[in-house]
């Protein structure tokens, strides 16, 4: 019997093994914890705050990797299921402006390499052409964004804290 | 014998190349995986571990210092990157070693220029005449053009997503 995996998921399954998502694990930037396509849960790791963890966890949907942006959301890794709205990433400027729970639903991270935020935001194009999803760059391009604005002084805990 | 996994990044190269070193690997150890690696030896690369300043030099018995699980091990033909920052009216210079990430360089110019916190966490290194605000984890060979020892970037303020 022939086991057909999609394209798109073996492309992500590569990259998840690739020197530079294997490099930020060293370093204790991020780490995979599990996946189940189009699914993949990541942790990311924050600079410490007080009563906030040492990481977050996401869960990118990746349907259509890399052509397409995936998608993330805060995730309990845990309990596998979405982060409630007090325990997400909160800041004084610009990570609430990235991080609202308000946003969709909480579904996805206002960020213009996120595809369900995108979406309608045509003049993210010019605006913000660094944070735009790179398909060469693949996974990388969105979880450096996130560990960049967990840990910058601008980032302050968790919401409810 | 305790092997490590150390990431080697070329100048001028995209990719990172995943290599496995020992703990305590020499000079010839070294060389070896670099060749191995395809990157042939070459008098004027110079090869860097993480940000030391300066880069690995001996014969290959020679042990090399400061080499860890993880390491970035830098080849480059630079020995220093100069690097300008523009803030304001102000533009300062230094010359860094070629591993040097961007955070150490955005350390520097709040420290140069006594930027206050608030305003140091809401301005970012972007390289000039671009749009590109690198990761701070970037090394700095990895932003000058090839065959280039110098960076440039503008110190400005963080856009927020709006809209």
């Amino acid at each position: 019997m022939t086991i057909h995996v999609p394209p798109s998921q073996l492309m992500l399954d590569q990259d998840l093994a690739a020197p530079m998502f294997r490099c930020g694990e060293i370093e204790g930037k991020w780490h995979h914890i599990r996946s189940s396509w189009p699914h993949v849960i990541i942790a990311v790791s924050a600079a410490e705050r007080p009563s906030a963890p040492s990481e977050y966890g996401f869960r990118f949907d990746c349907s259509g990797y890399r052509q397409i942006a995936p998608t993330a959301q805060p995730w309990d890794a845990a309990t596998d299921t979405p982060l409630p709205a007090a325990r997400w990433p909160n800041g004084k400027n610009i990570v609430p402006s990235i991080f609202r729970p308000e946003w969709k639903g909480g579904t996805c991270l206002y960020l213009p390499c996120d595809r369900v935020s995108f979406d309608g935001h045509q003049n993210w194009l010019h605006e913000h052409p660094n944070r735009l999803w790179q398909p060469s760059r693949g996974i990388i391009c969105y979880l450096e964004q996130i560990y960049e604005l967990l840990n910058q002084s601008d980032y302050s805990g968790i919401r409810g804290a | 014998m305790t092997k490590s996994i150390v990431f080697i990044q070329v100048h001028g190269k995209p990719d990172v190349i995943e290599v496995e070193l020992s703990n305590n690997a020499s000079v010839g150890d070294l060389h070896d995986a670099l060749a191995k690696a395809g990157i042939a030896p070459d008098a004027d690369l110079v090869v860097f571990i993480d940000e030391h300043d300066e880069h690995v030099q001996g014969d290959r018995e020679a042990h090399i210092k400061g080499l860890k699980h993880g390491s970035r091990i830098h080849v480059s033909r630079c020995r220093k990157i100069k690097t300008s920052v523009h803030y304001l009216e102000h533009t300062i210079e230094h010359s860094f070693s070629p591993g040097t990430r961007v955070r150490t360089v955005k350390a520097w110019v709040v420290e140069k220029l006594k930027i206050n916190e608030k305003d140091a966490g809401e301005h970012v290194l972007r390289l000039c005449h671009s749009t590109k605000e690198p990761a701070t984890d970037t090394p700095l060979h990895e932003l000058a053009d090839p065959g280039q020892c110098s960076v440039c970037f503008d110190f400005v303020p963080v856009k927020r997503v709006e809209g």
